[in-house]
């Protein structure tokens, strides 16, 4: 044998050797056979296949924890509280966690691989979350990187309260190999069981975004899970001061239109206040004024941060902040019911509203928000 | 250039699936070392610098947070600084970054007319951290990939 390949050759040997040699032991010593997870306290109790990451086997027993990032471990999501003790908290899990929360056990259920018998803690509302097929029944433009997108349900009926989201499962495409999960609030009213639709803004790189504007068709079959979320209205006689930019209008829809359709909470008055950058970024105008004209305790403001003179706008203009602070000090009535904020939209527009809102009067326990992030 | 372990680690690291579900190398053929040393030479040839530009990409982030997730418009650029739930771990492990994406275009081109990578920039805290400290401006292909001759002909 040429001597130049005895060493390459004998390397090679040795790394084969050492690869079956580790193979064989992790199909021994990684084989955790069933296992049982108890969840609050017994109440549920799952028999499952030892060796994964605790959020997809609660995903293969249909109990879907909240995960933005498929498991990856960088999006936070994914906390729940395991009481079995299943040693410390990852490097990879503790840029999410607070003291407190590393104090009482809570981890990244993507980040807990499933040894043994483990005892969990998760809210109850989890266990309504399903997995739902559906196809896409229409997609509409409604400003040039907004599309309004409605999921026909094939198999049954969501039940959900204006404000809350679903997780839209999109499936590999181009060089994105694998599934991942994205959070967009329902426009929908709720009374619509058999549709979804959210609306979704075209995200710079943003890999979900991508793939709704440019590879999603109608007819397209798709899963959603769901439904998410603690935003709500409240049950009190409060003024709602609502603010959103962009997409963020989308649980601002489903909840209007709602409290519309049902005539709940009619001592609230609604005052909604939304931003955009030029005419070209504005939506729903006519559709809110109409609502507007026809539901007197609805009150829209809607705003341009950036107006061209050409453009020729008639209505507010400056930065939504700004716009909300005015009205606040000066036209929006006020009463001893009270006021209570509620937002969606970026972090940043929600820090800078919720500053107004607490400048005007509004304490923090009173202002409800659906942060993006 | 010879590859150290954190390199190979770190490289390890970019493709698809590891760290974000699109990598960091697009569909560039090239090898990470390669990457980074032919953009240092791009860089070098238009006389750029990474502080100065990790620092302009920073300021540029920041003004466009002003916009409260609406693009805002900072000189003949428009910012848009967007934000994502999470926080995205370098590939070399010397930092977490939270989830961002800045998005920087000419402000007289509208956005359906812009082509990512050439007529805008889109990056992250995490992209600007690995500019600055590691040189890395990510594979062509990648949405986030920093290409240097958009960066002198958008901000210098």
């Amino acid at each position: 044998m040429n001597p130049i390949l005895v060493g390459p050759l004998t390397v090679a040997g040795i790394s084969t050797v050492l690869a079956l040699i580790i193979a064989v032991l992790d199909k021994f010593l990684n084989n955790y056979g069933e296992v049982e997870i108890s969840i609050n306290g017994g109440e549920k109790k799952l028999q499952v296949k030892g060796g994964s990451p605790l959020l997809g086997t609660l995903a293969a027993e249909n109990i879907f924890v909240p995960s933005a990032c498929g498991g990856r471990g960088t999006c936070g999501a994914c906390k729940c509280k395991i009481v079995s003790d299943v040693g410390p908290h990852l490097p990879t899990e503790t840029p999410f966690m607070s003291q407190k929360e590393i104090e009482s056990n809570i981890h990244l259920a993507c980040q807990v691989k499933v040894r043994k018998n483990l005892e969990i803690e998760l809210p109850r509302e989890l266990f309504s979350i399903k997995k739902y097929k559906s196809h896409v029944e229409k997609i509409r433009d409604v400003t040039h990187d907004i599309k309004e997108v409605l999921f026909s349900l094939d198999d049954g009926e969501i039940e959900f309260v204006s404000g809350q989201y679903v997780q839209l499962v999109v499936p590999p495409y181009g060089e994105i190999k694998e599934s991942v999960q994205r959070a967009y609030s329902m426009s929908s009213k709720p009374s619509e069981r058999k549709h979804v639709e959210l609306l979704i803004r075209l995200v710079p790189g943003g890999i979900a975004t991508t793939y709704v504007h440019k590879f999603l068709k109608e007819g397209q079959a798709i899963e959603l899970v769901g439904p998410f979320g603690e935003f709500r209205v409240h049950d009190t006689p409060a003024a709602m001061i609502c603010v959103a930019g962009g997409s963020g209008m989308a649980p601002f829809k489903s909840i209007f239109h709602s409290l519309h359709e049902t005539g709940a909470f009619p001592e609230k008055d609604i005052w909604y206040f939304f931003g955009a950058r030029t005419s070209k970024d504005m939506f729903y105008l006519d559709e809110l004024r109409e609502l507007q004209a026809k539901w007197p305790r609805f009150h829209l403001v809607a705003a341009l941060s950036e107006p061209s003179p050409e453009e020729n706008w008639q209505g507010d203009t400056g930065l939504i902040t700004d716009v909300l602070d005015r009205y606040l000090q000066t036209t929006v009535p006020k009463n001893d019911k009270g006021w209570e904020g509620y937002l969606c939209g970026s972090p940043g527009m929600i820090n800078a509203c919720v500053n107004v809102m607490k400048k005007n009067g509004i304490t923090e326990d009173k202002i409800y928000y659906d942060k993006f992030a | 250039m010879k590859q150290s372990p954190a390199d190979k680690q770190a490289f390890q690291k970019m493709i698809p699936g590891v760290i974000t579900a699109a990598g960091f190398l697009g569909d560039d053929d090239r090898s990470p070392e390669r990457i980074i040393e032919e953009d240092g030479i791009f860089f070098d040839e238009l006389r750029l610098d990474f502080d100065a530009v990790s620092d302009k990409l920073e300021e540029l982030q920041h003004r466009g947070e002003a916009g409260l997730g609406e693009p805002i418009t900072v000189g003949k650029l428009l910012v848009q600084s967007g934000d994502a739930r999470g926080m995205l771990p370098c590939p070399w492990s010397d930092g977490f970054f939270h989830k961002n994406a800045v998005s920087v275009r000419p402000a007289d081109v509208p956005i359906e007319s812009c082509v990512e990578g050439e007529d805008m920039l889109i990056y992250s805290e995490l992209s600007v951290h690995m500019l600055r400290v590691h040189h890395f401006c990510q594979g062509r292909g990648s949405p986030f990939r920093l290409e240097p001759a958009l960066i002198k002909r958008l901000l210098f």
